[in-house]
């Protein structure tokens, strides 16, 4: 099909909106959707579909059975092969528009990867699933000027807010520090309706479609929704003339060491090792060194690891999932034993 | 001389599971005293170790942030609907 062709979107540019000029900027668009989970897989679908030009999909993690219930591109194959969920988005959407770019990015995003991540697109949309991930990518939109779209979930709840960096509040204006760990709940424990993630996916994607069209009717201001009460209410939120992040530019989130660390994912009965010095590591030998005393499989993105009752993911940078605990020292031993680099 | 407190759906269930709760009107310090009396859970998710709001909290009278109101002094005055936005991280 040529690029020049747009009678896929002639439903879309009938829009005053849109129309012809809009589809072509749409088209010359580029987005980063940062985290393909709920949010991000039904932005990622959505964006594809509107015709924006390019997209990078970043995520760390690959497809489980219980993400089906509300991560709305993958499926059963997708599970049972362990693919990462950005290659396996990538390859879903490029069977629905191969009209344009779609670059898949299997990478945590910490200090030491934002900016090269996140730079060189007109808008991000924000799809992690903790508040690390959040403040790291509001320095990095600060930094790069880079308007973005802060989205989350829980239950049947739902908050979004466009940030443009210098005119609007950023997210360090909204929650002047992260939550302390342990006390914002997660879904894990609290659960979510999958239609709640339609709808925030859906209102953070027409924000990113506006600014990539240009236009001056943003929806600015803190939006809440609850799908179960059928309520969605936008209220304004101020810049804070003293924020650090967006009026006096210190970006402490992405100015952090970026050396190795051991961090617990968010809800989950896992721990994620990063390592930064990861020359020389290749699956394909681990796999073969590890065969005598673990069952080991090897992908073309990771080497699977089950031993000791863990189960341990290793991606191709170092970086490694070990599920079957929440301790970070526990994780850290066993990638020392097993992966060691 | 009430206003109602709407509760969002990751915080009811440290409020009896009420979607809202009308208390006296009055400050909205007094306002949101009165909404945790009986529920140190809900004071916890509320409130930092000095008896000021989270900064992590945002609270709103009507479509306005209390930040503009002047705080926890801010006047939630008969038939006002107060709202608390929690920090929210999943995706």
């Amino acid at each position: 099909m040529s690029q020049r062709d747009l009678s896929r979107y002639d439903r879309q540019m009938l829009l005053p909106e849109v129309g012809r000029e809009g589809q072509e900027r749409l088209l010359a668009g580029r987005v980063a959707v940062a985290g393909c989970g709920a949010l991000g897989s039904l932005a990622a679908a959505l964006l594809a579909r509107a015709g924006v030009g390019y997209l990078r999909l970043i995520d760390r993690d690959f497809v489980e059975l219980n993400n089906l219930q509300r991560q709305t591109l993958y499926d059963e194959d997708d599970v049972r092969s362990g693919v990462p969920k950005a290659i396996a988005a990538r390859d879903r959407l490029l069977r629905a528009n191969s009209d344009i770019e779609i670059e898949a990015v299997v990478t945590d995003l910490d200090p030491g990867t934002a900016l090269a991540a996140l730079g060189g697109v007109d808008v991000i949309i924000d799809a992690v699933d903790n508040f690390e991930g959040r403040y790291l990518l509001n320095d990095v939109a600060i930094h790069l000027g880079t308007p973005w779209v802060y989205g989350a979930v829980i239950s049947t709840y739902g908050l979004t807010m466009d940030v443009i960096p210098g005119q609007t509040a950023c997210l360090q204006c909204l929650l002047p520090q992260p939550p302390a760990p342990g006390t914002v709940e997660t879904c894990a424990v609290a659960g979510i309706l999958a239609p709640v993630v339609g709808v925030v996916a859906s209102l953070q994607v027409t924000e990113g479609l506006k600014m990539l069209l240009g236009r001056d009717d943003l929806r600015l201001g803190l939006c809440e929704v609850d799908v179960w009460e059928g309520e969605l209410e936008t209220r304004s939120i101020a810049r804070n003339p003293e924020c650090p992040a967006c009026v006096h530019h210190r970006l402490e989130h992405l100015q952090a060491q970026t050396e190795s660390r051991t961090v617990s994912l968010c809800g989950q009965d896992a721990v994620q090792v990063t390592v930064r010095d990861h020359a020389g590591l290749s699956l394909p030998a681990l796999a073969a060194a590890l065969e005598p005393s673990a069952r080991v499989s090897l992908t073309p993105f990771l080497l699977r690891i089950a031993v000791e009752g863990y189960e341990m993911s290793v991606f191709p940078d170092g970086r490694a999932i070990i599920k079957g605990t929440t301790d970070p020292a526990t994780a850290r031993a066993l990638y020392s034993k097993y992966v060691g680099v | 001389m009430s206003v109602v407190v709407k509760i969002p759906t990751p915080l009811r269930k440290f409020a009896a599971g009420q979607r809202r709760v009308e208390v006296p009107a009055g400050t909205v310090g007094a306002v949101l005293s009165a909404l945790v009396t009986g529920s140190p859970e809900l004071a916890d998710r509320l409130y930092a170790g000095d008896g000021l709001l989270k900064p992590t909290v945002r609270v709103f009278v009507g479509e306005t942030d209390i930040e503009a109101l002047g705080g926890l002094a801010a006047d939630a005055a008969d038939g006002a609907v107060v709202s608390i936005i929690p920090p929210v991280a999943g995706a």
